[in-house]
């Protein structure tokens, strides 16, 4: 570490763009927050708490008021992440801390309760912190890996030509389908008709939809038509089977992304609401020591 | 009349065209063929869906040839007859067709109102691709949580503190302050589980003295002067002062009952005073109370003084006077009793011979042992005091008359009656009468004789009682039975036989401070603590130094030592005359799970065992 120059102080830093916020400026709140949990734990275990650890000795007001003070810190990123800047305390800087930081909260915070546990409060507070630290391990983990797939999956399109790509298929559809049969029409109305964007929760993050219209417009349509003589020429049903069958793989593409994009944003859901009962806990538990002192 | 159909087309900047084609007919077909009049590209139109009349009475009616229906005014109908002048709005799919009527005739304003496919709906397009809609939004999930977590855990806890506020004893059942409990109570406070304000009554106020005394008003006594604990704890140092800090900060005031009876932590008996809380204050504590009596002590290994113990000044009376004296300066002790213990114990000898001599009756063997004088006491903590007829009297007999087959003895501790019992016989018994006065027998020739032996006689008869008390002078100085193990107290004159017995004391128990069971000793012979066998004075204090205890026991954190001893094994915070907390807790955890493998030894009392004990090994000396 010490050979790394510093640079002058009026120089403005360079930052390397292509690094993510898990390895930024070299891992470096990966080594302090490592730092601080090994520095807690080697505390820990050396010095002598009578009768024993717990959350009420002088060690453990310290670990507990560290570990408050951490996860308000760490509930500012909600704050900080809506105003953009780079260099030293760059988003990305603030992002890295974070997670490091935030990881590191579990060894405070499970120190802190020495080991103690129960149907209380205090425990309650420790669960609501385990589940949103769980919940924003998960999220690294699709941060680190969704966009890669989100990328291949989009093949250089963007959302809005992804939907006016399923305008434009509609829209074919329709006119292919104005020579049909009132039953065939039926069909191609259901696939016209169905939400792209709907079904649901469970359909989104799963990506299955049992009850695409559009797949099962065309399965009808071959079924129906699988005995059935060529006609030659121009049968317009060859043409509305031709464009479900695109409709088909553009809604597979749309609903992949949907899916990824669900998980990018899933964990959130989890995460943040929990991070503000973790804050209500938290002072319910701080109270409560308090008050029956 | 005719039909004037206006088509009205929307352009992609909202612009809209009309298009009106007049139809001459009588009757116009709607559908989505485009023969049709009215075409409707839209597939929800069936190709030839319905037909449009006019009736004679000016009206027109609509009816469907596809079994497909439409709407009249939002109801679906088959056919419907409709009134131009009226209006009204037919619905075909995606489509509708306005009624209405001119100078030129019917019109028929037909107006796409449906998107053509979902998709091609309005959409907001940064909301479809993100979850918003199909969760809760996170802002109100978190304002949710917020509120529940709070109500559950902060506002109904304090509504049931407040209810019960002032109320003795809460009804059982569930109370949401328990919900603020960080862990179960001891076993000795388990009834308080539910009833916080037993001991937190105030809120934000710390746990006082006052409410643990509410209950504990008999047994729980202080340790020491409390401004002497404190002063004896001293300032808090190094990361201590964090949690002073705190302490001070959140009016948790030093030195109160439950800084040391730290509770909720967890089921189970009180925990026996770790050692360092002891240390905390007996370490180096000369310097901070600086005019303590006790010296320092910090672990009985490393730092631990020489025992003290109460030596006796002066025997006699129920509290006789006590000091307390280190062993280290070798006192001895003066109980009223001479009492040489290497004769006694010796393997040769007269004692050593008389109890040979009468092993056949108490079981002495070929020597004395201690368990043939010393008897525990009931739990086999201590002993019994000596007792003359119980523990003396088997070889020391004060037997001084036989009439018939029994045994006249002097009465132990009763000198007065001693004298009286004394002078009784001499008075009523008479000299040994001469062989030679009167009969005929053995006698010397010579009357003179004869009158010289009747008148000793008769002088001896009168004479007998005042032998009395050269009998009494006898027994109380050297060589008689009292003195020979009592200190005698002479007459108060001169001529007179008021002899006295100096008071005696035998001291049950020398370390109150301390704890030491026998019992608990039992594997060990007495002799490798007590060194008996050698010493020829009863003055010689026979207690062990703490080099002795050592031996065995080390400090708490001498693992190697036989037995690493905290300090609670000997001693107690809060002291009584019982053993201390530790001890008395193991012996609960062992009454708890009796020995499976139980032998006739098992079946005795404590004091029992050790008595056979002690046996054994003065058998196995031999």
């Amino acid at each position: 570490m010490a050979s790394v120059p510093v640079p002058g102080g009026g120089s403005k830093k360079k930052v390397a763009m292509h690094d993510g916020f898990l390895k930024h400026a070299g891992y470096r709140w990966l080594k302090i927050a490592s730092f601080i949990m090994l520095i807690c734990i080697v505390s820990y275990l050396f010095i002598d708490v009578s009768p024993r650890h717990n959350g009420g000795s002088w060690y453990g007001y310290l670990l507990g008021t560290i570990g408050a003070g951490l996860i308000l810190w760490l509930t500012m990123l909600g704050v900080r992440k809506r105003a953009m800047t780079s260099g030293q305390w760059s988003l990305k800087a603030w992002t890295s801390a974070h997670i490091y930081l935030g990881l590191s909260l579990i060894v405070i915070g499970t120190l802190h309760t020495g080991f103690q546990f129960g149907w209380n409060i205090h425990t309650a507070a420790y669960a609501f912190m385990m589940i949103v630290i769980i919940s924003g391990i998960v999220g690294i983990y699709f941060y680190v890996t969704i966009p890669q797939a989100l990328s291949n999956n989009r093949d250089e399109m963007t959302e809005t030509q992804m939907l006016e790509s399923l305008r434009s298929l509609d829209r074919q559809l329709h006119e292919a389908a104005q020579p049909l049969s009132a039953e065939h029409a039926a069909l191609v109305l259901q696939s016209l008709e169905q939400d792209p964007f709907g079904g649901g929760f469970l359909k989104r993050v799963s990506g299955k939809y049992p009850n695409c219209a559009t797949r099962a417009a065309q399965a009808d349509l071959r079924r129906e038509r699988a005995y059935q003589p060529r006609m030659g020429g121009d049968d317009p049903l060859d043409k509305v089977d031709a464009l479900l069958q695109k409709k088909e793989a553009t809604l597979g593409r749309v609903r992949r992304h949907l899916k990824l994009k669900a998980l990018l944003q899933v964990w959130l859901f989890i995460h943040v609401p929990m991070t503000f009962a973790l804050i209500a806990s938290l002072s319910a538990h701080i109270i409560s020591v308090f008050f029956y002192w | 009349m005719t039909f004037i159909v206006r088509q009205i087309a929307v352009t992609a900047d909202g612009r809209e065209i009309i298009r009106a084609n007049p139809f001459e007919d009588a009757q116009i077909g709607v559908g989505r063929n485009a023969a049709n009049a009215i075409h409707l590209p839209d597939l929800a139109v069936n190709p030839d869906h319905a037909v449009i009349r006019q009736l004679d009475d000016g009206q027109i009616e609509v009816e469907s040839i596809s079994g497909q229906k439409f709407s009249v005014d939002g109801r679906d109908k088959m056919a419907a007859k409709i009134d131009p002048a009226k209006g009204a709005e037919l619905g075909f799919g995606g489509h509708v067709i306005s009624v209405s009527h001119d100078s030129d005739g019917i019109v028929l304003t037909v107006k796409r109102v449906e998107a053509l496919s979902d998709s091609a709906e309005d959409r907001e397009e940064g909301a479809i691709y993100t979850l918003k809609g199909l969760l809760p939004g996170k802002r109100i999930s978190a304002w949710s949580f917020i509120g529940l977590v709070l109500a559950a855990f902060l506002i109904w806890p304090i509504y049931t503190w407040a209810t019960y506020k002032g109320i003795e004893e809460r009804p059982d059942g569930f109370h949401a302050d328990t919900m603020w409990s960080s862990g179960k109570l001891s076993e000795a406070h388990h009834s308080l589980e539910g009833d916080c304000q037993a001991c937190h009554v105030d809120a934000f106020v710390t746990v006082t003295d006052k409410t643990c005394l509410t209950c504990h008003e008999d047994d729980a006594h202080d340790h020491a002067d409390k401004e002497r604990l404190l002063t004896a704890v001293g300032e808090p140092e190094g990361f201590e002062k964090v949690g002073a800090a705190f302490a001070s900060a959140f009016n948790k005031p030093p030195g109160r009952c439950v800084e040391c009876h730290t509770e909720h932590e967890g089921e189970g008996a009180m925990q026996p005073t770790a050692q360092k809380f002891c240390a905390d204050c007996h370490e180096g504590m000369d310097g901070r109370l600086t005019d303590t009596k006790l010296e320092n002590a910090s672990d009985f290994g490393i730092s631990h003084p020489q025992f003290r113990p109460a030596v006796l000044v002066q025997p006699g009376g129920k509290n006789p006077p006590r000091k307390r004296v280190s062993l280290d300066k070798k006192p001895d002790e003066y109980n009223g009793l001479k009492f040489p213990h290497d004769v006694h114990l010796s393997k040769t000898g007269g004692v050593a011979q008389m109890g040979r001599r009468l092993s056949a009756k108490y079981d002495f063997g070929d020597s004395l042992a201690c368990a043939d004088c010393h008897t525990p006491d009931s739990n086999g903590v201590r002993f019994e005091p000596v007792d003359m007829k119980e523990d003396c009297s088997m070889c020391h007999s004060l037997a001084f008359e036989e009439i018939g087959s029994t045994v006249r003895t002097l009465r132990h501790g009763e000198p007065e009656m001693v004298r009286a019992d004394l002078r009784a016989y001499y008075r009523s018994t008479g000299p040994s009468r001469p062989i030679n006065l009167g009969g005929m027998k053995r006698r010397r020739p010579g009357a003179e004789n004869d009158n010289r032996v009747a008148s000793d006689y008769a002088r001896a008869v009168q004479f007998r009682p005042s032998r009395a008390n050269l009998a009494i002078e006898q027994v109380f100085s050297r060589g008689g039975a009292c003195f020979d193990c009592h200190g005698v107290t002479p007459p108060t004159a001169r001529g007179r036989v008021d002899y006295g017995i100096k008071p005696v004391t035998q001291t049950d128990r020398y370390m109150h401070k301390g704890w030491f069971s026998h019992e608990a000793h039992i594997q060990e012979d007495c002799t490798s603590c007590h060194a008996a066998t050698t010493s020829d004075n009863a003055r010689d204090l026979l207690l062990p130094g703490i080099k002795t205890c050592r031996e065995c026991h080390g400090g708490e954190f001498q693992k190697t030592a036989d037995v690493p001893s905290t300090c609670a094994m000997c001693h107690d915070y809060h002291a009584d005359d019982g053993a201390p907390w530790l001890i008395k807790e193991q012996q609960k955890d062992k009454r708890k799970k009796p020995d499976k493998v139980a032998n006739d030894n098992d079946a005795l009392k404590p004091s029992d065992k050790l008595t056979v004990k002690i046996r054994k090994q003065k058998i196995a000396s031999r």
